[in-house]
């Protein structure tokens, strides 16, 4: 009973830094209605800033967010004004192709200029566990864990109250009811791909304390936010929010019964059963 | 001769057959043949990509499964049972075809990015059972299989042989999807691509039609990975089932010209020769450098010139005609 306790906990844990990142994901999915398939390279590109700040700057991760999550976001915005923009209005295959080619151009890159070692940072607080009744916490990942929801949170009441927030909904509701009350449907496309990429900003930051870096590391966390978003709904922030939670306690639950390479397998297998099956996601919640 | 009464695809193609039938008569560098070698491969791959990604508008980025499967399939078949692979092209083609009906059937409802992403995770899951089931396939280890040259074990001495092997194959996908792009079929697949719901009304099968394009898509993805596994003599899920494998046939169709006959060829033709010119150039710090000159690439093709070079290219032809004819008409 206590081991299946931590297997739950540490599940829900890794499961908050799914939810940042898919929310990022779907949220440039419901606004701007293009698939970034580059997504899982943008999260590289924030780890690696992040450790460049750490080795470099000599900054904590967690205060490193002042600098990466700004420059995500220019990313982002950059992204979207130079590749995205112009395909907007073409057929699916160059979409898609779009965002392919950013990928294969970050990942490649990071490669030829970073080498594919592994690196990782050294904190002085990384072996600090403490306990709570019988479970273990280990503190960077709890503190991924609050910091992930605290951001989550925030980003929710901050597209729900303020004025953009607002602006951006009704553009993921109806582009052209949107444009006709006035919105700059352009500008919240920039915004939408900025904040996404804010979103990995933070998600990279935060991961960096309990992961290893290095060029293909987006590869995973990619298709595991595309299996997310699609479990939630595709475009739908909430059903990403706890499909990331939910995804996490899979992979560890199963983590412990199955060999992880067929877990891995079956994931995926579940994976396009969903998208054949329950095409809105498994919560079945439309965003209205 | 009047030379108009010939179709000029048809005059192209001989000119493309025969200069390369020929060829290995002026070069005999074993270097030089492999690279060629390594062209037909991926022009072959490229091109039974082209059926299904560039005709039907399926854009699937799991293809290398099939290629793969063709490739353990043979592998397998011969190791453990001693089958020659003579008969192994026909089982790992058959194969994949098999496996290519089984998993896009159900999947084909899912339309644009869906199916994309739907073809990734089918991509993957291939991956990780191949790198699962240890005692079928050796794992993450791969398969090395002895050499023991002869015709029955379709493994040579001399690369000439290989050099006909896959100049062929790939002369006869040529032919197919010339075939195809001719044929009713071809106008089905591209009314599909354009405008599903539009081709239905008017009474095209689009399901059969896309079931038809998958199935000769991935046979020769399947042959081919049988005889790129008589070729190196090695195999392992890292290198025949890679997203990444997946990602180049696409991108070298696109990049030549989606959906034309030319079009893949031109890709492999002209990105091969490329990445094997930045490794010699690089050397050691080469990794990366040529997939991320191939991204750039991408994004530049599907910005500036989204139908392709192929097309890009014909319709340069076109101006320039058009220009000397006028002037033609100017001097006279």
């Amino acid at each position: 009973m206590t081991q299946f306790l931590q297997i739950v906990v540490s599940g829900i844990l890794l499961g908050g830094i799914y939810s940042l990142i898919s929310i990022g994901l779907t949220l440039i999915f419901g606004i701007v209605k293009i698939i970034n398939f580059a997504h899982g390279e943008f999260l590289m590109v924030a780890m690696y800033l992040a450790f460049w700040c750490v080795s470099l700057l000599q900054m904590d991760p967690y205060v490193s967010v002042v600098l990466v999550v700004p420059a995500m976001f220019a990313i982002g915005v950059a992204t979207q004004k130079i590749v995205i923009n112009p395909i907007l209005k073409a057929p699916d295959v160059m979409q898609i192709f779009g965002t392919v080619g950013v990928g294969l151009v970050l990942q490649n890159m990071a490669l030829f200029l970073w080498s594919a070692d592994y690196r990782t940072i050294l904190t002085p607080y990384q072996s600090i566990n403490f306990e709570l009744g019988p479970v273990v916490f280990s503190f960077p990942r709890l503190a991924t864990f609050v910091i992930a929801m605290l951001v989550s949170i925030g980003f929710f009441y901050y597209l729900k109250h303020s004025y953009t927030g607002k602006a951006l909904r009704s553009v993921s509701q109806n582009r052209e009811a949107a444009l006709l009350m006035g919105i700059d449907v352009n500008r919240m496309y920039l915004i939408a791909f900025g904040l996404g990429a804010a979103c990995l900003g933070f998600a990279g930051c935060l991961l960096l304390p309990v992961y290893y870096v290095f060029p293909s590391v987006g590869t995973y966390f990619g298709i595991t936010s595309f299996v997310v978003v699609v479990l939630g709904g595709m475009g739908n922030m909430k059903g990403a929010f706890l499909g990331g939670l939910l995804i996490g306690l899979v992979e560890s639950i199963s983590g412990v019964y199955l060999d992880s390479t067929l877990k891995e397998a079956i994931y995926f297998i579940l994976f396009i059963l969903v998208l054949l099956f329950k095409p809105n996601g498994l919560f079945g919640i439309r965003e209205s | 001769m009047k030379i108009e009464t010939i179709n000029p695809e048809i005059l192209y193609f001989s000119l493309f057959a025969a200069v390369l039938l020929l060829l290995p008569l002026g070069v005999t560098n074993n270097f030089y043949l492999h690279n060629m070698i390594m062209i037909f491969f991926w022009a072959t791959l490229t091109a039974s990509w082209n059926i299904i990604g560039g005709f039907a508008g399926q854009l699937s980025l799991g293809h290398a499964a099939f290629f793969g499967i063709g490739a353990y399939t043979s592998t397998i078949l011969y190791l453990k049972l001693g089958v020659s692979p003579l008969v192994g092209i026909f089982c790992g083609g058959v194969l994949s075809t098999v496996v290519a009906a089984a998993i896009s059937y159900p999947c084909f409802r899912l339309s644009g990015p869906f199916f994309t992403l739907s073809t990734i995770a089918f991509g993957e899951v291939v991956f990780l059972l191949s790198s699962y089931f240890r005692d079928l396939t050796g794992g993450a280890v791969g398969l090395l299989i002895p050499f023991k040259p002869g015709f029955m074990n379709l493994m040579f001495r001399e690369k000439i042989y290989y050099y006909y092997i896959t100049l062929a194959l790939m002369l006869v996908v040529i032919a197919i999807t010339h075939r195809i792009a001719n044929s009713k079929m071809g106008y089905y697949l591209i009314s599909l691509r354009e405008d599903e719901e539009a081709a239905k009304a008017i009474g095209v099968n689009t399901a059969q039609y896309k079931l038809y394009a998958v199935m000769i898509s991935a046979f020769f993805a399947g042959v081919a990975g049988v005889v790129y596994a008589q070729y190196i003599l090695f195999i392992e899920p890292k290198t025949v089932f890679s997203a990444e494998l997946s990602t180049q046939f696409a991108l070298m169709s696109i990049i030549g010209g989606l959906g034309t006959v030319a079009g893949p060829i031109v890709g492999a033709f002209i990105l091969t020769p490329l990445s094997e010119f930045l490794r010699a150039w690089l050397g050691g710090s080469y990794s990366g450098l040529h997939l991320a000159i191939y991204g750039v690439v991408l994004i530049a093709v599907v910005l500036a010139m989204p139908e392709g070079i192929v097309v890009w290219f014909n319709e340069i032809v076109r101006r320039i005609k058009a220009r000397t004819s006028k002037q033609g008409e100017v001097n006279a």
